[in-house]
């Protein structure tokens, strides 16, 4: 059975690029825009990873994180932002972020990040 | 703590005063081996025997104490304390400071003068990082750079790619582009939206009279108009030069007559802005910072030939240009004139000028804002 990715991102042509790219290298992937809807997505998909971006309208990726970590099985989070900053870094790490990763971003650099993170 | 000053500003003064330490030491009624101490920094004074001291030597008694110099040595401290200045030699401090007191102070005005910058290089850091318009445009761009790598790397690197899905990540490579122009205006606008708002014209007042005088408002509007604004003609009409057309022109607008809005730009050939008045979509640098590219400096290899010129900026906007440099006075026998290049300019979709027979020059604002990429002219690193 595949694995089950979530991505949670506003920029629907980020989507559709990632979207192509992970269900080329065999995941199931589900998608979101809105930040206020990610937690109701994430406990219905209960998805094996969720690619979260850090801005998104309505809640942010922050927010987000932070039920992430207090369900009881958690998914594991590739955090995306556009914000390059120490201070987003700092941020996503204290919550409990699995990986970071800043935009821009290379296909390979984030399809060699969600196999080795699936793996 | 650095030893008081006292001692060496004693001797300091009484070498200028030629007087030997045992005569002012007999004058001020102590010893010579108790004057020596003091003027070694080896001995506080204060009270009767400064005083009597600064009688002898003619000077202030304030002027001997380390009061006077307080603010120079807590410089000097401060620069001694940096992270550059380790291995500074703070037990001498009184001492250099008492000895050369001229290039101590010189150092403490150097030191206050890099803090005082460095503050304000901090204060403009932490607006950068904290602007809420900056931070939005950011991470607005950087989205649309990831979308458009991430799917120009899919159309390059895979090859079986059904047509609709091609088609999709076409529009969203174009949908991105546009989306990315957009931000970059609003960017390149937000910028320079202090230079620009209510920026004074810098040519004098006495300049635009003498254009007034020469060119009276009522009739040069209908002479313009008439002519579609052919600067040759209004110069050919009111005797003057284009510089001088070109002036009036651009403030035809702000005058209240139904013209197109034209911006103006002269320069000196050092770069300086002479005069300038700029555009919504097209603002002016103001300090001499700006592109390489623009026709206005190009007027300098061709003097006194008229250019029209057809400029896109990284916005996709496009103007039409017109410039020529003159010389700022007659030309004399044996002197080198001094040129002075205007360029008057205004939304090719607005020219009443005959189109431009070429492809648009692809121009910016000024490197520091300027998207453009592999640009032979640039000559600092974009903060884009």
């Amino acid at each position: 059975m595949s694995k089950h990715i979530l991505i949670v991102e506003d920029e629907p042509n980020i989507i559709e690029s990632l979207s192509f790219l992970l269900d080329r290298a065999g995941f199931t992937v589900s998608s979101e825009k809105n930040g206020a809807m990610a937690m109701e997505r994430i406990r219905d998909l209960t998805p094996d990873l969720v690619i979260l971006d850090v801005m998104l309208p309505n809640r942010s990726g922050f927010d987000v994180l932070r039920d992430i970590g207090e369900l009881a099985e958690a998914p594991r989070v590739l955090m995306l932002t556009a914000k390059g900053q120490a201070r987003d870094r700092q941020t996503a790490e204290e919550i409990g972020v699995t990986r970071f990763m800043t935009k821009p971003f290379a296909n390979a650099e984030i399809l060699a990040t969600v196999q080795e993170m699936l793996t | 703590m650095p030893h008081s000053l006292t001692g060496t500003r004693i001797r300091q003064h009484r070498s200028r005063a030629g007087l030997s330490q045992t005569a002012l030491a007999r004058q001020a009624g102590i010893s010579t081996s108790y004057l020596n101490l003091i003027e070694h920094n080896k001995r506080g004074i204060a009270g009767k025997i400064l005083l009597s001291i600064a009688r002898e030597l003619g000077v202030p008694a304030s002027s001997l104490t380390e009061e006077a110099d307080s603010e120079l040595t807590t410089s000097l401290l401060e620069a001694a304390s940096t992270e550059t200045a380790p291995s500074a030699e703070t037990s001498v401090l009184a001492e250099f400071a008492g000895r050369f007191p001229g290039w101590a102070q010189l150092l403490a005005s150097v030191y206050r003068q890099n803090r005082d910058q460095e503050a304000v290089i901090a204060a403009l850091s932490d607006r950068l990082v904290h602007d809420p318009f900056l931070a939005e445009s950011l991470h607005l761009m950087l989205s649309n750079i990831t979308a458009i790598r991430s799917t120009a790397e899919i159309l390059t690197s895979v090859e079986d790619i059904a047509a609709e899905q091609r088609t999709r990540f076409n529009a969203a490579i174009h949908d991105e582009s546009k989306r990315l122009s957009d931000a970059t205006q609003a960017l390149i606008r937000y910028f320079d939206k202090e230079a620009t708002q209510g920026a004074p014209n810098e040519a004098p007042d006495e300049v635009a009279e003498s254009d007034v005088a020469s060119m009276p408002l009522e009739r040069f509007a209908s002479t313009a108009l008439a002519s579609d604004f052919n600067p040759s003609a209004l110069a050919s009409e009111f005797r003057t030069n284009l510089h001088a057309v070109f002036r009036r022109l651009a403030s035809l607008k702000n005058e209240g007559v139904d013209a197109p809005e034209m911006g103006l730009i002269i320069t000196n050939a050092a770069g300086q802005t002479l005069h300038r008045h700029a555009l919504p979509d097209f603002p002016l640098p103001r300090h001499g910072n700006a592109c390489p590219l623009w026709p206005v400096f190009q007027g300098f290899s061709q003097p006194e030939r008229p250019l029209q010129d057809l400029i896109e900026l990284p916005g996709g906007t496009q103007f039409v240009t017109l410039t020529v440099a003159l010389p700022r006075s007659e030309i004399a026998f044996g002197d080198s004139p001094n040129y002075q290049s205007a360029m008057l300019f205004l939304p090719s979709d607005q020219s009443p000028w005959s189109p431009v027979p070429q492809p648009a020059r692809r121009v910016g604002i000024s490197c520091r804002i300027c998207p453009r990429e592999n640009c032979a002219a640039r000559s600092e690193e974009t903060v884009l």
